[in-house]
């Protein structure tokens, strides 16, 4: 090692790198977050019959063109990972870009979804439905946000060959990222 | 590079797995198509199947091949583990107060009021069906109708059909009036313009129960007017 790390990230109790336990960390407190949002989304749901009015204006084609698009961006995170643990800077790098052109994808779909929505006078305070579409997809649409700025930094360390560790950490990131989703599929689109 | 190394392999996290990740993005597809078309058969448990189920088998696809959880120490998943009981902990804990509007000792009247309102204008609204497209402009242009106006607000009291039987008004004291009573229309004093008076200031302008609230402010006069007919019609001898 030519300069000194701070010995929190290399030592580890629980024989797990401190990144990847890090980033784990995170999600098990991310995972009470929207747990909690859908499990009070699903209950309120059953509670209340005439949701199903409202649930039945979602429009399921752009929900399930957004599925694919996430689908496809964690295979290329994925591989990412895959290239770097080969020690592929570049070939991380350029699959990392893909995986942010997913993100950004997804990002214009649901801008274009948000508007016909609002300007239908779907709102967030329409009722109590919308208020929580709105929100369960808008902080995963932070979070979508979130990785791809934090993956675009990691990119560029990855092309120069730097830090390729954290192709994994951000890659584990975004496939949570997308499992969120997969539950936010069905739960605002299908169940109608 | 060493450095890398050293992460990646230092810790035997990263050998002896590999997973075929074409592959497992290809199944991922493959039950994705089906999550978008079981349910389009429209029968209940095709849908909570191909819906639900096949979420939770996607994720898991997911969680054990993308985020290698099934390769990581067993302690990351207690962690997490900890975390999804919480969660359920916390969803259990609050499913009977929310899922429930009503139990032995208690009866949650604004969400009974708000299923009805609800219930209410979703009928009133559905009845142009198979329009999905023209749906959305009907909410903006929608014009205004004494008739659902009354579903949404007057119905919670005073019941759908003007009966005085209205969900929230069961507890109240003195009870909502009954518009299909004669007796209630037999004071000659209660014509058209009380009624527009006790729907525009309340029924404490009046001399009425400060219950029935003023609902002036939802209303131009001209709306007011139709209301007020919209009640009047519930009158026997109407």
């Amino acid at each position: 090692m030519a300069h000194a790390r701070p010995i929190a990230t290399t030592r580890s109790a629980t024989g797990i790198p401190t990144p990847r336990l890090a980033v784990w960390w995170i999600l098990a407190s991310e995972v009470v977050i929207f747990g909690g949002l859908l499990g009070a989304y699903i209950m309120h749901r059953i509670g209340h019959p005439e949701w199903a009015e409202a649930a039945s204006h979602t429009q399921t084609w752009i929900g399930a063109v957004n599925t694919f698009v996430l689908l496809t961006s964690s295979f290329t995170a994925v591989l990412a990972h895959q290239a770097a643990e080969k020690g592929n800077g570049k070939e991380a790098a350029k699959l990392l870009g893909f995986t942010i052109i997913g993100a950004l994808t997804f990002l214009m779909i649901k801008s274009y979804e948000w508007t016909t929505e609002i300007i239908a006078g779907y709102t967030i305070t329409a009722n109590t439905f919308w208020s929580f579409y709105y929100t369960a997809a808008g902080l995963h649409a932070l979070h979508v946000i979130a990785g791809a700025i934090i993956m675009g930094f990691i990119a560029v360390d990855a092309y120069r060959g730097r830090e390729l560790h954290r192709v994994e950490i951000i890659g584990i990131y975004w496939h949570f990222v997308d499992v969120v989703w997969i539950f936010l599929f069905p739960l605002l689109y299908i169940a109608k | 590079m060493s450095e890398n190394n050293e992460h990646h392999d230092g810790h035997g996290h990263d050998d002896g797995h590999h997973v075929n990740y074409k592959k497992i993005y290809f199944i991922l597809l493959g039950l994705f198509v089906i999550s978008v078309v079981g349910p389009e058969l429209g029968i209940r448990w095709v849908t909570l199947i191909t819906a639900f189920g096949i979420a939770v088998v996607k994720a898991r696809l997911v969680i054990n091949n993308f985020m290698h959880l099934a390769w990581e120490k067993r302690i990351m998943k207690w962690m997490l583990a900890t975390s999804v009981l919480l969660m359920f902990l916390m969803v259990a804990g609050v499913a009977p107060d929310v899922m429930n509007h009503e139990g032995n000792n208690w009866e949650n009247l604004a969400a009974k009021a708000e299923v009805e309102r609800g219930l209410a204008y979703a009928a009133g609204y559905s009845s142009d069906e198979g329009e999905d497209e023209a749906e959305p402009e009907v909410v903006v242009a929608a014009g205004f109708s004494a008739a659902t106006s009354y579903g949404q607000i007057c119905a919670t009291c005073h019941g759908a059909g003007g009966a005085g039987d209205g969900i929230a008004g069961a507890a109240l004291d003195p009870p909502p009036a009954n518009f299909t009573d004669p007796a209630f229309w037999a004071d000659p004093a209660r014509d058209r313009d009380r009624v527009i008076t006790v729907i525009r200031d309340g029924a404490a302008a009046v001399g009425g129960s400060a219950l029935m609230a003023p609902w002036g402010a939802l209303y131009t006069e001209e709306q007011l007017e139709q209301v007020a007919d919209y009640v009047m019609s519930f009158r026997p001898d109407a």
